[in-house]
């Protein structure tokens, strides 16, 4: 028997502050006035987070509003460091937290892939390989030369969703926006998650709809006020996750 | 060296980025990158007039080529100083001017500035060649000297990066450096012998004291201005001593906004 794969992704320990200061403190006045003295509260967002991520597993972060779910994504995406702990990950990383990131409006959807294709990490080798595939799943194929300002939001955001979707990473990791486009859309897009774990790949997603959790995650975890408060099957995570929603009540 | 690495692995993000802004600054105008030259081309006639008519600001004659055309010396000067001041100010910008970029994608930070020197220094190089033939035709035989301009255009480039990551960073912090470094560049260039010979300058040592021009000298653009004339005006060897000072400066100042940079390029996201 072959030793099972090492997990996609640790986070071990990570914390997160937020120093909120009394005043703005992005002039150079304030900071003099300040002086030496600092006048903050400190905001506990992440507090010694740790769990696993299996390779090939679709991973769930559920929470109430401000736990702490975006700040720890945007950890896992390393947009943002943590100040302590470390998150290791097995793989290249990409991340959705926002489609159509990079945009440039006076440009047209094609020139924008490749644009916001480099900004998301592929190469122009793959770029040239993927178009006709990225342009026909966001069908704009009609307005694909056209500037993307005059696009509307639903073509905007299903191109940006076709470019990132397409970004092929080890781990993708990606933030409420599964609710994009019209219901066929939406349905293409599932099928592409299904493919993705097919082929073996991790997904970590933020969610809220607890419906779309329970049928695309396997393992979730439960965060609240910056800690863990529960980590293992979907199934079992949403359950108390959802008991204390109803408590709360 | 993972860093490094990573920062190269990135290049073709710089690229797209450069295109960015060329392909997107011009879009929809009629004239398109045309407009790039009409603006050095509107303040040199300004410059020209006000100082060499009304004021009767005489340039020295280009020696050995001869050259005596106060417009043309002026912009041997003036399109460095252009290109030196786009890329500070564009680079103070380019951090907090993509904000929402930094705090949703992932990437190598640095290529912002370096894709606002990239989409400048390409501007830059149109004016040049403009330039270069338009002294060809007056005289001035800039063509063997041009891999000499080249090199320090480069030059000129890492140590305007330099500086704009620095204050890229600084503005972060402090968004009231934006403006200081308006009115700083501003003043900058008055310092700068660009619409004035320095002779004026070596005139006013001559009578309260040699410290007044080495002060003067300390200025690092002062020198890159007299070796694009030595070059280009009047077709000769820069100076060995302006030379080594522009290498200085370049170097230095580009490491130093290099390892600023890197120092605080993981906590951009939270800072904006």
């Amino acid at each position: 028997m072959s030793s099972p794969p090492p997990p996609a992704v640790v986070v071990d320990n990570v914390s997160l502050r937020y120093r909120m200061y009394k005043e703005k403190n992005d002039s150079l006045k304030t900071a003099l006035l300040r002086g030496r003295r600092s006048v903050h509260e400190d905001f506990l967002a992440l507090d010694g987070v740790s769990f696993e991520v299996p390779t090939g597993s679709t991973f769930g972060l559920v929470g109430r509003n401000g736990a702490g779910k975006s700040t720890l994504l945007k950890c896992l995406a390393r947009i943002i460091y943590p100040d302590g702990g470390s998150i290791r990950a097995n793989g290249k990383v990409a991340s959705l937290l926002e489609v159509g990131s990079g945009f440039h409006q006076e440009l047209s959807g094609r020139e924008n892939i490749f644009l916001n294709g480099s900004i998301l990490g592929m190469s122009k080798k793959d770029l040239t390989r993927k178009l006709d595939e990225i342009i026909e799943f966001s069908g704009v194929e009609k307005f694909i030369d056209q500037p993307v300002k005059n696009y509307s939001s639903g073509m905007y955001v299903r191109l940006g969703f076709s470019i990132a979707i397409n970004v092929d990473p080890d781990i993708l990791v990606v933030d409420e926006i599964l609710a994009v486009g019209d219901a066929a859309f939406r349905a293409k897009c599932a099928q592409k998650f299904v493919e993705f774990k097919e082929a073996g790949k991790t997904v970590i997603m933020v969610t809220h709809s607890m419906g779309s959790l329970k049928e695309m995650c396997d393992q979730a975890a439960w965060i609240d006020q910056g800690r863990l408060v529960q980590v293992g099957s979907a199934d079992s995570v949403v359950a108390a996750y959802m008991a204390s929603v109803d408590e709360g009540k | 060296m993972t860093y490094l690495r990573e920062l190269y692995a990135s290049r073709e993000l710089l690229s797209n980025l450069v295109m960015r802004e060329v392909k997107g600054k011009y879009r929809r105008t009629f004239f398109g990158q045309l407009w790039s030259l009409f603006n050095p081309l509107a303040t040199m006639l300004v410059y020209t007039v006000v100082f060499s008519v009304i004021f009767r600001a005489r340039p020295s004659v280009g020696d050995p080529s001869g050259t005596d055309i106060y417009a043309l010396w002026l912009m041997c000067g003036l399109l460095p100083w252009l290109f030196f001041n786009r890329v500070v100010s564009g680079g103070l910008a380019s951090i907090t001017g993509n904000a929402n970029l930094i705090k949703k994608v992932y990437f190598p930070r640095m290529n912002l500035p370096f894709a606002v020197t990239g989409s400048t220094g390409f501007t830059w190089l149109n004016e040049m060649a403009l330039l270069a033939v338009v002294l060809m035709l007056f005289g001035s035989f800039v063509l063997p000297w041009i891999p000499l301009v080249l090199a320090f255009m480069a030059l000129l480039a890492l140590f305007a990066t330099g500086l704009g990551m620095m204050l890229a960073v600084l503005t972060v912090f402090f968004r009231d450096a934006q403006h200081f470094t308006a009115i700083a560049l501003q003043m900058w260039m008055y310092l700068t012998p660009i619409i004035y010979p320095i002779t004026l300058v070596e005139d006013a040592a001559d009578k309260y004291g040699d410290w007044l021009l080495t002060v003067y000298r300390l200025n690092p653009m002062e020198r890159f201005v007299t070796v694009f004339r030595q070059l280009m005006y009047d077709n000769r060897w820069p100076d060995l001593i302006d030379t080594a000072w522009c290498v200085g400066w370049a170097f230095g100042v580009f490491a130093i906004g290099f390892l600023i940079f890197k120092r605080f390029e993981n906590r951009l996201a939270r800072l904006l």
